[in-house]
């Protein structure tokens, strides 16, 4: 810590991160020495558990593909049911991650270094659960590569005017870029193992993906390079990705669709159910993989700082929707509004509220932002009421339109339950996995911006 | 790369690497060693440790450069292609817009931007600027790696030709305060790709792909694949030409009834073109639309062999041997309309009857369209207005 943060009171000053003493050699032996042990019996019982949800959501999967999608609770007027849903919901919960590899990369938040690499990882697994559901949601699949614009047979291309092909391109896109900053950040990594691993075929996989790292000061110079290139380029991708998703929705003319406020307040809530993934997800793997030390307090502190923030937003958002439909004099708009939290399905509206505004308020209190418990509990609330938000903008909206000869309830199947069990399966599947067969902290990140690393200062630089 | 000069014999001195802990003593080494000028300066260190790089002498990245010029050919590239597929290769008009409507060419010509940078960025850095993957660099291979990997930062004075003084070396590491300092070796074997390897490689995914293709088609032999939604593929409902054992001549379609007429299909009362023409006029007024129509229908049907002007000359092949008729011939100018009418029913010499491809209306539109390639072909003085 320099000179001149010294000076400034207690509260302004950078939060510690570190607990105990951490040097550059003992962090790897903390952080990397997971293939050496034998998992905890818990790590079995709870890849049991997933599995199986796992297992449920590929025999729906399978049952849809056989059946057709008339297994699912969708038709007219609501169309998009749980396919939709699901995917909206996944692809805001890999939000997180990027906001956390790039923008905060980019404003030089030291604290997000150390948990940077598990949110990346849970982005990816986040999109491809997202990718399930559109793509069985087609109707038939095994054509979902007409999605693409190839020279065919038929001499037709995409509509590049429609913001269905633009969602096809934004989350083919960030599903690309993540893998590619990720492996990026990966491969020093890769070569830390390699060289600590003795021979056999776990050092032989160490070193391919490493591709024969040796932590040049020439190639550093393209690395830092690249890394902040790609942050740049990520940052761009955190507002379109979701911005792009909720056009599917903004350039329709449904009513409670149809509003400028959706870009700014899905990315918003995006970064806000991805947040509350990350702290539950957090607190359980620095319990499990003795991390407190690094993974500490005040790193939960800050993020639940965030939720608060990005649950005030929402809290926004929705008054928002309900001034847009008292000011636009809309019957419909209006109907549809009253539709949110009163009538049929008026408790998912209710809900959302609830879990999305009210009781992240408890985050004002530090006890409650230290509390592990209360975290989760808070985290579990913004999960389901963020799912709940999207229940409500698609299934409300849609089954009562215009048109009320028209109007028909939406009402899930079993099979559409099964999938989204499956979809948290191979979610936590793909958590539980990586934290057994990667490092799940970047330690070469942590290392460059420990105390004592980086000559001339004593504090770490970043 | 210096390690891959082949000037470099096994067993050779590849670089003298001394050993630091404290990232500051390892900058005033290289700043010290530097100006001797004993070879190539390197470092080897587990992060990147500020400075160093400029201590050691190496050039600011020119990664942005690249990244920025790819960036913006993917924004072009996606902009073309949007605009020629959407108004030029396929025009779609969607909601009034403009053809070229590039507003909404926006939200993918900026993710194709970002893929071309981010896998520049990514790609290039690794596979261009730093030449990697590569197995067979001597470092790789040195007993410190180990410490370098973790927590050891490394300076390296690399051998540039074969007057290297390892010794020198070794001493100016020393004095610039090396914990340790190991020489390193050329290694007998230091190509990333030898032609060995290469050949095994694509022998090896030649291999997988014949291995992996046989396996399926055993596969299918043996396991009847069950067809994703049989119910939508296979619908309990008949196509034209399907057998179906429902009725009793086995056939899905129903023939017409017997002695059923199609409009415009009367059966005609002549029996020959020759008695056509003393029995038929053209009933239709020759108008715009109809020359309009009797010009489809002639192209269509009787250019291929009587010629677009109808001259004779087909416009198939010399190995076509039938002589088709010269339409523009004055026997045929001197024959009734009724004469080409027939010929159209009925067909003549090599020519097949056109009765079931046209109509009443097409066959004396198409008769029209005769007397006006005859006139037009044979014009007169007079004929002009």
């Amino acid at each position: 810590m320099s000179t001149a943060t010294a000076q400034l009171p207690k509260e302004l000053q950078p939060l510690e991160l570190i607990e105990g003493k951490v040097t550059v050699g003992s962090l790897d032996d903390q952080v990397l020495q997971f293939p050496d042990r034998r998992p905890p019996k818990a790590w079995f019982i709870a890849l049991g558990v997933t599995l199986t949800a796992l297992i449920i959501g590929v025999f729906c999967m399978g049952y849809t593909l056989y059946y057709g999608i008339g297994t699912w609770g969708n038709n007219r007027p609501v169309a998009w049911g749980f396919g939709i849903i699901n995917f909206v919901f996944w692809v805001g919960i890999g939000h997180a991650g990027t906001l956390i590899s790039a923008i905060l990369f980019l404003f030089r938040a030291r604290w997000r270094n150390a948990i940077a690499r598990f949110s990346e990882a849970m982005t990816i697994f986040a999109v491809m659960c997202a990718g399930i559901f559109p793509v069985l949601h087609t109707g038939r699949p095994w054509f979902a590569y007409w999605l693409f614009p190839y020279p065919n047979e038929r001499a037709l291309w995409v509509n590049f005017r429609s913001p269905l092909v633009w969602d096809v391109f934004a989350v083919s896109t960030y599903f690309s870029v993540s893998l590619v900053f990720w492996y990026l950040g990966l491969v020093p990594d890769f070569a830390s193992m390699r060289d600590r691993t003795k021979e056999g075929i776990r050092k032989s996989i160490y070193s391919v993906l490493s591709l024969g790292w040796r932590g040049a000061a020439s190639h550093w110079v393209h690395y830092e390079k690249a890394y902040l290139l790609l942050a740049g380029l990520a940052t761009g991708l955190v507002i379109s990705v979701h911005s792009v998703v909720s056009f599917d929705f903004a350039t329709s003319l449904v009513p409670g669709w149809h509003m400028t406020i959706f870009p700014p307040y899905f990315v918003a809530g995006a970064i806000f159910a991805g947040f509350a993934m990350v702290v539950i997800v957090l607190t359980v793997v620095r319990k499990t993989m003795n991390l407190a030390n690094l993974i500490t307090d005040n790193h939960l502190d800050t993020m639940n700082k965030l939720i608060l923030a990005m649950s005030c937003i929402m809290g926004y958002a929705y008054f928002m929707e309900g001034g847009t439909a008292w000011y636009s004099a809309n019957p419909y708009i209006q109907h549809t509004f009253k539709n949110y939290v009163s009538g049929f399905y008026g408790w998912a509206g209710i809900t959302t509220i609830t879990c999305n505004v009210l009781i992240p308020q408890l985050f004002w209190f530090r006890r409650v932002r230290r509390s592990i418990p209360a975290m989760i509990f808070v985290s579990l609330a913004v999960t389901l009421g963020m799912w709940m938000e999207r229940f409500v903008i698609i299934v409300i909206s849609l089954s009562q339109d215009y048109l009320p000869t028209a109007w028909h309830k939406y009402m899930p199947t079993k099979i559409d339950f099964g999938i989204l069990l499956g979809s948290f399966g191979l979610f936590f599947t793909l958590v539980l996995l990586f934290a057994r067969v990667l490092p799940v902290i970047a330690t070469t990140e942590m290392k460059a911006s420990l105390p004592g690393a980086q000559a001339g200062h004593g504090g770490g630089h970043e | 790369m210096s390690s891959q000069s082949p000037s470099q014999s096994p067993g050779a001195t590849f670089a003298v690497l001394g050993l630091f802990s404290d990232p500051q003593k390892i900058l005033d080494a290289a700043k010290q060693v530097r100006p001797k000028r004993l070879g190539r300066l390197e470092a080897y260190t587990p992060y990147p440790v500020h400075g160093l790089d400029k201590a050691v002498g190496i050039p600011p990245s020119k990664l942005g450069r690249l990244v920025l010029a790819m960036g913006l050919l993917g924004a072009s590239l996606a902009l073309l292609f949007e605009g020629w597929t959407s108004a030029i290769d396929y025009p779609l008009m969607t909601s009034g817009k403009a053809l070229f409507s590039w507003q909404a060419f926006v939200p993918v010509m900026f993710e194709v931007t970002v893929l071309f940078a981010t896998f520049t960025a990514g790609l290039a850095m690794l596979f261009a600027f730093n030449k990697l993957p590569f197995f067979g660099h001597p470092v790789l291979h040195t007993k410190v790696i180990k410490d370098i990997t973790r927590d050891k930062l490394a300076l390296s004075i690399e051998a540039a030709d074969a007057s290297f003084d390892t010794e020198a070396a070794r001493q100016a590491l020393l004095d610039g305060g090396a914990e340790t300092v190991e020489v390193v070796p050329v290694p007998a074997w230091n190509r990333p790709l030898t032609l060995n390897g290469l050949l095994l490689t694509i022998a090896g995914i030649v291999a997988a792909c014949v291995v992996s293709g046989a396996g399926l088609y055993a596969l299918e032999k043996l396991i009847p694949v069950i067809p994703p939604y049989v119910h939508m593929e296979d619908q309990p409902k008949l196509n034209a030409f399907r057998s179906s054992t429902f009725f009793a001549d086995g056939r899905g379609m129903r023939m017409a009834v017997e002695g059923t007429v199609a409009r415009g299909h009367l059966p005609p009362a002549f029996k020959t073109p020759e008695e056509a023409g003393a029995m038929l006029t053209n009933p239709l007024p020759l108008t715009d639309k109809l020359a309009e129509r009797g010009r489809k229908v002639f192209n269509d049907h009787c250019a291929i062999c009587h010629g677009r002007v109808g001259d004779g000359v087909p416009l198939l092949s010399r190995a076509y041997g039938a002589k088709p008729a010269n339409l523009l011939s004055k026997e045929l100018a001197a024959r009734p309309d009724g004469y080409i009418y027939g010929v159209i029913m009925k067909g003549k010499n090599a020519m097949p009857s056109y009765a079931p491809d046209l109509d009443e209306n097409d066959r004396w539109a198409a008769v029209h369209y005769v007397r006006i390639l005859q006139r037009s072909q044979n014009a007169k003085d007079e004929d002009l207005p």
